[in-house]
């Protein structure tokens, strides 16, 4: 069995043409929509608890509420005294290991647990400009741009589904990961479809490493 | 084919007309072919083609034609196409309508159902509460003839389907209402920096200005280009504020989408703008719903919008200016003024003349003038509903004989008629002072929100100008007179949605019904389509008259949400049912399961034949997709207290790599959940529950972690659907796991049951090897990172192909586990079910220190009270008796059937039952009461299990 490679699949069926990236099945499908979702489920995703106002969360750098991009990966203060730490695929092993040694490092005295959720949490993308609008139809907080700033995290319902928003803008046009646990993915996915249907909506694939 | 006769159109162009003559197309009206311009209402288009009977009234079947040629007209619901109660003095006619009137028999023009008329002493207010009573077997009777007489359309049932998402909006400010002094508001608030938007009931901003003369019309065009041209605007027209909640959440009706669909706006406003202007009133006299009696505003609006004739022959009963200048618009259109009646000084009218249309009118005085149009102008309501659902009680003002807002809230302005009156300039100045002091009293909201925002803390997000603290200082209306005229001499329709004339509310008083709120029941005045919008304050002066009180003691119905009509696709939106899969959903679907909806998941109930995959799981292997059960990573130093806290058993010497199954109670001492937890580092744990607990055990137990035990150093992690979880069962499950499991050993002596182990399976990392069993049989539970799980579901059927593996469902588990005498949480205990009930006895330990439910569960154990759980066979076993069927002595009930199946393993029908203590011995005989009434006997069995007792096979 050693010599297996195995495939992970998205609890998001994968729109074809379907291919294979980092050892995840990815739908190759291209939109150039001005408004586009992307299944990023294959991105790692490392949880982390820690005290809020501690050494950890100093040494994380990011508090609740807020989110921010370093040597490649985006952190989230997804609440208080919790992060989700997103990073390309199939580095799960490597983040969790940094993010042990900086609490070993950095707040020995505290109590610090780091749990892989890669395979835990469905997570999708959306951009454009219109995105806040598609979110209006599913949420009900106040997306306007100075509620919510690039960098903005927060937890609300979509759909009835509950979801993690964070606002992280690609080139300056407006983009949100939305993540959810995993088996109410593909609903998330499908409501976000079918919502913005009416605004000319178009599915993007995933290409790595997709942060 | 030429076009129908239009022999109401004018000819010459009206300056501010809303019809494009260049365009003109054709609809139905009943079966006629009617003419129209783009721009015509469906009601302007009949009245342009001398239509002058609309509808039939609701109880007394009264023809009636156009009264306010609005929105609220209570004359004019048709029925077009397959959407009934369309307001056919607001929809837009289209090419190729079909318009029908509603509830008429056999026509609109001889409508049988007039006959009512002739029975209206029997029909007088509350006439329901005295008349269908009685002999009650004539009910049905009764229901039949009533349907008849449901006054609405129709919808047929293959209607099309539209959804439309509802959509959550976050203005500044909300300005409800387009007229002038919602457009001057609305465009002074977005100058001064405030996201706006702006709520039109009409298809058109502009309100009255749109059917007024040279003046008005240069001035909307004005208002129009200003609130184009001004960033920040958002402007809804045909649509309307429908309610407004605590803190200024406000729905928001969109109307007019494609299909007749219309969607729901939830706006979260900052600062609500009341701007709805005034409605006019109508005046209650003899004759007052004729068909050729209307209002000055819908004379107005016929003539200025639609450039149709209202008639050939008019009187005016006129109060105010409005009443003026439709005598003006009148004479320009080419109508005969056969008399003025001036109601400032004195005049009135006493009666109309005429069933299908006016024929004369009686005045004042004696006179009789032939007519077939009575024009009346006796003054305005003030539309306070919104103003009433934020909580202010408006005052009436007899000089002006209307009311006016009392005292808003910090989050609602009111401006333009319905604060007060003015000229033109004056009524906008003070429109825009309100602009500008809610886009002020907004942006210092905005500023207190973003402060507490963690968005913006340590000057993330930029900064923002400090809100002005000057107040805008609105300036003074003036309240301009106007004579109090409700009622004339004689007795009309106060209320033309529901036939209720003066004389019921009258006689409604007489009877005892002395408050306006009583007398708006007992005659329904009010409680119409219109909800009081037309005749609100004309019954509460007629109800003031009848009980010697005056207008403001007697006060106002209440006003509540909707303020407008909303369909139920609005309300309903898109529906939100979450559904929940297995990564292994695919499989099954392919394979043909039954599906099971548990909850939020969709689950295989079985593949074929349930009796077939039972008997693979006790002779060879199976494999059951089991990923919604809930599963939470724990971890810390003091995870071993929160398990001896929540547990009723104990947890401090659980090693490493070890199982237990244990039991959660309440504070009550009742059953809450169940499940097994292992071991799988220092402080490293994995605790599973029911599927259908899982979100309530997480609740609980951060419950108790963040109010009783904060000084707890546990972290609890929902890692449910983080694994794909399935129980691989049977004598042949360590040979199959044997085949696809790396770096750990399967063999007995060194996996023995109940103990955890991790390692590979099919190639995957990080799996979790539970060797526990739900069935009875030698089984492996497996929790397989998610991604992974359908590859390691279908390497399983692959390598198992020769062991005869087969998949089995949630039916075949529960014959399963019932055989083997397992309880579940729900099914064999309920809401009362104590610990002790449930045949717990073995695992509560009251000798721990303290646990949650420990209390309780002691005076049990004590007292002995509370059913208790056996194991159940009917002497019969062919006879499977239904779940829930009572045990009985007599005509006393002594238990009940908890689960009940037949077992395929023993042949014969196996159940679990409920009895009281004295009945729980083994051996004893029962009676069980089946649902149809037939009682059989069965017996208490030793044990709950009912095969393997001893649970050997699962030891092996």
């Amino acid at each position: 069995m050693s010599d297996v490679t195995i495939i992970a699949r998205s609890p998001i069926a994968p729109a074809a043409p379907v291919r294979v990236e980092t050892g995840w099945e990815v739908s190759g499908c291209r939109s150039d929509a001005a408004l586009t979702i992307t299944d990023c489920t294959p991105l790692t995703k490392v949880h982390v608890r820690a005290p809020w106002n501690g050494a950890m969360a100093k040494a994380l750098g990011v508090p609740f509420g807020l989110a921010a991009r370093e040597n490649g990966w985006l952190m989230v203060g997804s609440g208080p005294g919790e992060w989700l730490v997103l990073a390309p695929p199939g580095t799960a092993e490597h983040v969790a290991g940094r993010l042990t040694e900086t609490a070993a490092g950095s707040a020995p005295e505290e109590f610090v647990s780091v749990i892989d959720l890669t395979h835990g949490r469905a997570l999708v993308r959306v951009t454009g400009e219109q995105a806040p609008d598609l979110l209006a139809l599913l949420c009900g907080v106040d997306l306007d741009g100075d509620m919510t700033p690039d960098g903005a995290a927060f937890r609300s319902g979509l759909a009835g589904v509950a979801t993690d928003v964070v606002r992280d803008d690609r080139d300056g046009t407006r983009s949100y990961l939305l993540h959810c646990e995993r088996s109410s993915g593909q609903y998330l996915f499908d409501s976000l479809l079918g919502a913005g249907e009416s605004l000319g909506i178009g599915v993007d694939g995933f290409t790595a490493p997709g942060i | 084919m030429s076009a129908p006769p239009t022999t109401m159109r004018l000819a010459t162009p009206r300056p501010g007309e809303e019809i494009d003559r260049a365009r003109s197309f054709t609809f139905t009206w009943n079966g006629r072919t009617i003419a129209a311009f783009p721009g015509d209402t469906i009601v302007s288009a009949l009245a342009a083609s001398g239509e002058r009977v609309l509808s039939r009234s609701y109880k007394y079947h009264r023809p009636r034609g156009v009264l306010t040629a609005s929105y609220h007209d209570p004359g004019c619901f048709f029925q077009v196409g397959d959407e009934p109660n369309v307001r056919g003095a607001h929809r837009l006619a289209e090419p190729g309508m079909d318009v029908h009137s509603q509830d008429t028999w056999p026509s609109l023009r001889f409508d049988v159902k007039a006959v009512n008329q002739l029975a209206g002493r029997f029909l007088g207010p509350g006439f329901y509460y005295k008349t269908f009573i009685k002999p009650q077997r004539l009910w049905p009777l009764y229901e039949r003839v009533l349907q008849r007489f449901v006054h609405a359309g129709h919808v047929p049932p293959d209607t099309p389907r539209v959804t439309v998402d509802k959509r959550y909006a976050h203005p500044d400010v909300l300005v409800a209402g387009g007229g002038p002094a919602g457009m001057a508001a609305a465009a002074a608030a977005a100058a001064a920096g405030a996201s706006v938007l702006l709520v039109e009931e009409e298809y058109r901003l502009g309100g009255h200005l749109r059917w007024g003369g040279d003046a008005d019309l240069a001035a909307l065009r004005e208002l129009r280009e200003l609130v184009a041209g001004t960033p920040g605007i958002e402007v809804l027209t045909n649509s309307v504020v429908a309610g407004r909640y605590d803190g200024n959440w406000i729905a928001v009706v969109r109307r007019g989408l494609p299909g007749g669909a219309e969607q729901l706006i939830k706006a979260r406003a900052r600062m609500l703008v009341v701007a709805p202007g005034l409605i006019e009133r109508p005046y209650v006299f003899a004759g007052n719903d004729v068909p050729g009696v209307m209002l000055a505003t819908a004379a107005r609006r016929l003539i200025n919008l639609h450039a149709v004739k209202p008639g050939r022959r008019a009187v005016v009963l006129t109060a105010n200016a409005e009443g003026d200048a439709a005598v003006a618009d009148l004479r320009e259109a080419g109508v005969e003024i056969a008399g003025v009646v001036d109601a400032r000084t004195g005049g009135d009218l006493v009666r109309v003349h005429g069933h299908r249309g006016v024929r004369a009118v009686e005045v004042a005085g004696g006179d009789t003038i032939e007519c077939d149009l009575v024009v009346t102008a006796v003054g305005w309501t003030a539309p306070t509903a919104l103003l009433n659902m934020s909580g202010d009680q408006p005052t009436y003002d007899p000089r002006a004989a209307r009311f006016f807002p009392g005292a808003l809230p910090e989050d609602v302005l009111a401006t333009g008629g319905i604060a007060g009156d003015g000229t033109r300039d004056q009524l906008i100045g003070h429109a825009e002072a309100a602009g500008r002091e809610a886009a002020r009293r907004a942006a210092r909201q905005r500023s207190q929100t973003r402060a507490m925002l963690p968005a913006h803390a340590n000057g993330h997000g930029g900064s923002w100008p400090p809100a002005d603290e000057q107040p805008v200082r609105l300036p003074e209306l003036p309240v301009d007179p106007h004579p109090e005229l409700f009622r004339a001499s004689t007795h009309g329709m106060v209320d033309f949605c529901e036939d209720v004339s003066s004389k019921d509310l009258v006689t409604a008083i007489g009877e005892g019904y002395d408050s306006i709120e009583l007398a708006k029941r007992y005659t329904t005045a009010t409680m119409g389509p219109t909800q009081g919008k037309l005749e609100v304050v004309n019954a509460v002066a007629i109800a003031a008259q009848a009980t010697g009180r005056t207008i403001g003691e007697t006060g106002t119905t209440t006003w509540r949400p909707p303020y407008a009509p909303v369909t139920l696709g609005a309300l309903a939106g898109r529906p939100w049912e979450p559904v929940r899969y297995s990564p292994m959903q695919p499989w099954h679907e392919s394979h043909h399961a039954s599906p099971l909806i548990a909850g939020a998941w969709i689950r295989p109930d079985r593949y074929g034949d349930p009796a077939a995959e039972v008997a693979a799981v006790r002779t060879k292997v199976a494999v059951i997709d089991v990923t919604p059960l809930g599963k939470l990573d724990l971890r810390g130093p003091d995870v071993p207290n929160l398990l001896n806290l929540l547990y009723v058993n104990k947890w401090s010497k659980l090693e490493i790599g070890r199982v237990r199954y244990g039991v959660m109670c309440t504070e009550d001492g009742v059953v809450f959940d169940d499940g097994v937890t292992g071991r799988l580092g220092p402080e490293h744990y994995l605790m599973s529950t029911t599927s259908s607990g899982a979100a309530a055990v997480w609740e609980w137990l951060e419950n108790w972690l963040q109010t009783t035990h904060p000084d707890w150093a546990v972290h609890v992690t929902p890692v449910t659907t983080a694994y794909a979880s399935m129980n691989v069962a049977g004598p042949a499950s360590r040979e199959l796991l044997e085949r696809v499991t790396e770096g750990v050993d399967l063999a007995n002596e060194a996996f023995p049951y109940m103990q955890v182990r991790t390692g590979r399976v099919a190639g995957a990392d990080g799996c979790v090897l539970w060797r526990i069993g739900f069935t009875g049989e030698l089984s492996y539970e497996l929790h397989v990172p998610a991604g992974y799980g359908l590859h390691v579901w279908e390497t399983l059927m692959d390598r198992g192909a020769d062991l005869g593996i087969v998949p089995f469902g949630v039916e075949a588990q529960r014959i399963l586990r019932l055989e083997k005498g397992h309880f579940i949480v729900g099914q064999d205990t309920d809401g009362l079910t104590r610990g002790f009930s449930a045949a717990l006895d073995w695992a509560i330990k009251l000798d721990k220190t303290d646990f949650v439910g420990k209390p309780e569960l002691a005076w049990q154990n004590a007292d002995g009270g509370g059913p208790r759980l056996v194991g159940l066979q009917p002497d019969d076993g062919t006879v499977v008796p239904a779940e829930a069927s009572q045990i009985v002595e007599g005509q006393r009930i002594v238990g009940r059937i908890t689960s009940s199946r037949m077992s395929p393993t023993l042949g014969r029908s196996i159940c679990l039952a409920q009895v009281e203590p004295r009945l729980a011995k083994p051996g004893t005989q029962v009676t069980v009461r089946l649902p149809a009434g037939r009682r059989i006997p069965a017996r208490v069995c030793e044990h709950l299990a009912h095969f393997d007792p001893d649970g050997s096979r699962m030891r092996v």
